[in-house]
């Protein structure tokens, strides 16, 4: 028995190794060809060739592409992506916490009906709403603005499923009872009672919403057609061909890109995974 | 008390929260202080590198001036800018006074009702004002809708085939004997030979293959072919478009297959064109142009030919690709952007400036005559390749264009596919056998694209 | 005890204002607007079932559609089983350093859709790519020009979506994998059970609604695909639309071409096609239970 797991440990090892190594050359082919010049690009595959210390040319690696990516405006691109998706997603956690803990926690006439609105709503497919969405901005004088991009996607029905998933089982009832007949009002037993309860779930939300606002371009891309405004998604894409497809400046912008967050995720990596699954696994 | 509100926080709040609060409010902050981004002057949207090099000095000029008219050039990629411009015609977002864009792109505007086009009619000041005799006449072609014109043209961009000299002299082979396109594969036929044993041709003899196209798309034209008829309606299912495509299809496919593509932005479709992987390439003139500043290494290696012809007497030159400038409808400094505008276009300083920096040539034909034109020059072995240009500029074929070009184009491209396609999957290399294929192809592609054409509510009535 | 009752409305009242505001009310303008035809949001005219009709014969559209389906029956066929395997590995006790492998196959989820395209271009490039070059070193006869974002598109986007998408679901079957009771698993390993019967008797069966959401979520988000096309393509659909979606026809036409009608109709279509996915899932998913 024994040797039959260290044999079966013996082949898994290895093989996770294998794949991990595959997971990770995208990301070191990314980097080192942020490093390269234009011209030195396609010749290998990872940093230059020449006549340094293991057949590299480190003195060919560069940190040019980085200066021109900022003398491009990347940096007003980042500003406007962290500004988009960090308070999109503090105003999202703060919405859908409060209409998820309505519908978890509250009773009153017409529960049902909302609760069957967001698990409905949560069926709608995305695109079926861009080209009426986008109509609606046009008329509302919302089109090329941050309140138009941000203001329809404050309320998903999905965080609003995720908070009210998160309040029924783990926020106890007769906490709240408590708590009203001492005389508290609903804001403040919402505010100091509740939430600090479903801290895993808003740090997970937060992530979520983040990274979604972060990663996504279909949106910007329409409603956004100002540079000034442009997130990093759209920027980069518009950097692509300007000066006839230079791969190294889009790795180095793309490096630039995914940084922060990947450096939030390792501070939100608990409760993120814990947020998505748990949804899932008790459904 | 700090540690009682840290504690406080962290109730509500994990670390990572907190960062994201924190961004929050200091973004906000930033981005609430940061005043709107004013541009100095009319702006003047372009797409192309290379032209903006062009007028650098002509804007500052101008500038100089006119303070009062300043204008405030700025380039976008080519993608953002129609983007934007489309936006900005169909939405009401912000547009510039002034916009330069390609034929591809400024067709997309003609797709709605004639009168509301985004670009201002120029039809009448062009006549009036004496423009139209001055300009090659073909060139106003792809920025003519219903008979109206809504663009200055940039360009003429005739074409003509770049071939490796250095290689071909070395060789021993003699180009002056070739007027066809049969000659011209018999003659560098020993090019095309595996003499470093790398299980790859050496030099293969033309750029195409069927991806390119544009390169169908050009051959066609060469031939007297056509895409759209005078009235905008798809006429490509013609049987002398079957047989460019025919033929072109040999050209890619099967045991006499001798060309291959070369990526043309990358840095390995420079490197690889420097080494000589294809001998010969359709080049227009702004083509030239781009080569120079992009591969420099090809400097003294290359030299032109007139394009061989499909007969013996036939056309020689093709042409590929065009650039306007116009106005939106939008514009509130329609003089100034109109005067600026000409000055831009018309100005022979310009088309030696031009010329110069991005080896086109101005479709204005009084200039033709200028000096500068008959320069030899060193990139392609000391020939004067703008009287060259300039000796096909009559010759270069008529574009109808249609708010459908660029499908049009696409239709093309779709056909060499399936065709190429076909000859492999059936082995049949044979012109003949091919053109019937080819014939029904093309006939399929146009009447989808006649469909397509027909469900357009806004260009059928009234249009 | 009934008392009046407006707390619980005003919590919800920022979800049920932008909710009617931004989701009720265009979905109800998106069905007369699919019996439009605009030029742009400002200018439109009534056309009835006429983009429907147009739509059923609309060999764009066809071709979207037979490319999303090969996409997502690339997903749904590869990258699962490639998720599941992974989370299988992981979950094996006492495994030393767990928490880095998990962190490491999940990263490439967080790079988003967007920058994976522009990430991957040059890996698929032709002579030079990563991806050329490496089989055609392991594999001599790899023809190391094969045109992948010309000729292959939907495989290469199926590579693309595999790396970055696997981590992501791995971490769910990992959930679901370590939720399956141990006593079950050891009462079969007592029984004499060999590994694949353990695998195939207990583990499926037992997380089964896992995999069940997963894989309904993975084909929705399939067909849902865009982004990682029109990117990788340069902004097109590439040569002959082999690398068009559905979203991305419904995206050209309505952006691109300016009309939101023809836009709209494509988008109920999808909406059609996803809600019957669904329901025929359930129907899957119910039977096997019933078993």
């Amino acid at each position: 028995m024994q040797n039959r797991k260290a044999a079966a440990n013996a082949i898994i090892y290895p093989l996770l190794v294998v794949f991990a190594i595959i997971t990770l050359i995208p990301f070191a082919h990314m980097l080192a060809g942020a490093l390269k010049t234009k011209f030195d690009y396609a010749a290998t595959l990872f940093l230059p060739a020449g006549d340094g210390f293991l057949g590299i040319g480190w003195d060919r690696i560069t940190l040019d592409n980085f200066v021109r990516l900022f003398e491009l405006d990347i940096g007003r691109a980042m500003l406007n992506s962290l500004f988009l998706s960090s308070v999109h997603a503090i105003l999202t956690v703060l919405f859908c916490s409060m209409g998820g803990y309505a519908l978890a926690k509250l009773r009153f006439k017409g529960r049902e009906f909302v609760t069957t609105l967001v698990l409905t709503a949560l069926i709608i497919p995305g695109p079926l709403l861009l080209a009426p969405g986008f109509q609606l901005l046009y008329q509302l004088g919302l089109l090329n603005t941050y309140t138009g991009l941000l203001l329809p996607g404050l309320t998903p029905a999905f965080g609003v499923f995720l908070f009210r998933q998160a309040m029924l089982n783990g926020v106890p009832n007769e906490l709240i009872e408590a708590a009203r007949i001492d005389g508290a009002g609903e804001a403040r037993i919402f505010f100091e009672l509740v939430l600090p309860l479903v801290r895993p779930m808003m740090g997970a939300f937060l992530m979520i919403s983040f990274m979604g606002t972060w990663n996504n371009f279909i949106n910007p891309q329409i409603v956004l057609q100002s540079p000034d405004l442009q997130p990093l998604s759209v920027a980069l894409n518009n950097l692509k061909g300007l000066y006839g497809t230079d791969y190294a400046l889009i790795m180095a912008g793309t490096i630039v890109s995914i940084s922060p967050v990947m450096c939030i995720f390792l501070l939100l990596q608990r409760e993120f995974i814990a947020g998505l699954t748990g949804g899932a696994v008790k459904g | 008390m700090i540690k009682a509100l840290r504690e406080n926080i962290d109730r509500f709040l994990s670390p990572g929260a907190l960062v994201i609060l924190t961004i929050a409010i200091v973004t906000s902050f930033i981005v609430a202080s940061l005043p709107a981004r004013v541009v100095d002057g009319i702006p003047f949207w372009l797409a192309a590198t290379a032209h903006r090099k062009a007028y650098v000095s002509m804007v500052a000029e101008w500038n100089e001036q006119k303070p009062d008219k300043k204008i405030g050039m700025t380039q976008l990629h080519s993608r953002a800018l129609e983007r934007r411009m489309l936006s900005g015609f169909l939405s009401g977002t912000p547009v510039a006074d002034i916009i330069e864009a390609n034929l591809g792109v400024v067709a997309k505007v003609f797709l709605g009702p004639i009168n509301e086009i985004g670009f201002v009619d120029l039809t009448d000041r062009i006549h009036n004002e004496g423009i139209y005799e001055q300009i090659n006449t073909p060139s106003f072609a792809p920025y003519t809708s219903r008979g109206r014109i809504f663009g200055l043209p940039h360009d003429v961009h005739p074409v003509l085939l770049a071939y490796r000299s250095d290689i071909v002299e070395a060789a021993g082979i003699d180009v002056s004997t070739i007027e066809t396109w049969d000659d011209y594969f018999r003659v560098m036929r020993p090019l095309f030979r595996d003499r470093d044993g790398d299980g790859q041709p050496d030099h293969y003899l033309m750029t195409a293959d069927d991806t390119r196209g544009d390169v169908a798309i050009m051959l066609i034209l060469q031939a007297g072919g056509s895409i759209f008829d005078d009235n905008d309606k798809p006429n490509f299912a013609s049987e002398r478009n079957a047989h460019v495509l025919a033929e072109l299809t040999t050209w890619i496919a099967g045991p006499n297959a001798t060309c291959t593509d070369v990526p043309a932005n990358t840095a390995a479709g420079h490197r690889q064109r420097l080494e000589g992987f294809v001998i010969g390439t359709l080049v227009p003139d702004w083509m030239a142009g781009s080569w120079k500043i992009e591969n420099p290494g090809l400097s003294g290696k290359l030299k032109f030919m007139p394009v061989p012809a499909w007969e013996k007497g036939g056309r020689r030159t093709s042409v590929a690709g065009g650039t306007m400038i116009g106005i939106p409808k939008a514009s509130k400094n329609f003089e100034t952007s109109w005067e600026f505008v000409k000055y831009l276009y018309l100005n022979p300083a310009l088309a030696k400036h031009m010329f110069e920096n991005t080896s086109i040539i101005s479709p204005v034909k009084t200039t033709w005559t200028e000096s500068f034109y008959d320069e030899p020059d060193p990139f392609f072995s000391g020939q004067p390749i703008g009287r060259m240009y300039i000796e096909q500029a009559p010759d270069v074929p008529h574009r109808p264009s249609s708010p459908y070009t660029s499908a049009g184009g696409q239709k093309i491209a779709s056909s060499l596919i399936a065709l190429a396609q076909y000859a492999r999957t059936n082995e049949i290399y044979d012109v003949e056998a091919l053109e019937i294929e080819a014939l029904q192809i093309l006939q399929e592609e146009q009447a989808t694209l006649e469909r397509l054409i027909s469900r357009n509510r806004f260009i059928t009535e009234g249009g | 005890m009934k008392r009046l009752n407006y707390a619980p409305w005003l919590f919800l009242a920022p979800f049920l204002l932008l909710f009617s505001l931004f989701t009720v009310w265009p979905l109800i303008h998106s069905m007369f607007l699919s019996m439009q035809q605009t030029y742009g949001p400002g200018r439109t005219e009534w056309v009835g079932l006429h983009n429907f009709k147009f739509l059923l014969t609309d060999p764009l559209f066809w071709k979207a559609t037979s490319n999303t389906v090969k996409f997502a029956a690339g997903s749904l066929f590869i990258q699962l089983p490639v998720a599941l395997g992974l989370a299988l590995l992981l979950n094996r006790p006492g495994l030393r350093g767990r928490a880095y492998f998990r962190l490491i196959f999940f990263a490439p989820s967080l790079v988003g859709m967007p920058f994976v395209a522009m990430l991957f271009a040059p890996i698929f490039a032709r002579h030079t790519g990563l991806l050329n070059k490496t089989l055609n070193y392991f594999v001599s006869s790899w023809p190391i020009d094969f045109a992948w974002t010309q000729n292959y598109v939907m495989s290469a986007l199926i590579i693309a979506a595999l790396w970055m998408s696997a981590g992501f679901n791995m971490v769910y079957f990992l959930a679901a994998l370590q939720n399956v009771s141990r006593d079950l698993i050891e009462a079969a390993e007592i029984d004499g059970a060999g590994a694949w019967h353990k695998f195939w008797h207990i583990t499926l069966p037992e997380i089964m609604p896992i995999a069940g959401f997963v894989t309904l979520l993975s084909v929705i988000a399939s067909f849902q695909l865009f982004e990682l096309s029109y990117i990788m393509l340069n902004d097109s659909a590439g040569p002959d639309n082999r690398g068009l979606t559905i979203v991305m026809y419904l995206y050209q036409t309505g952006f691109e071409a300016g009309d939101l009608g023809y836009a709209s109709s494509i988008g109920w279509v999808l909406a059609i096609m996803l809600i019957s996915i669904a329901l025929i899932q359930r129907r899957i998913l119910k039977r096997h239970e019933d078993r």
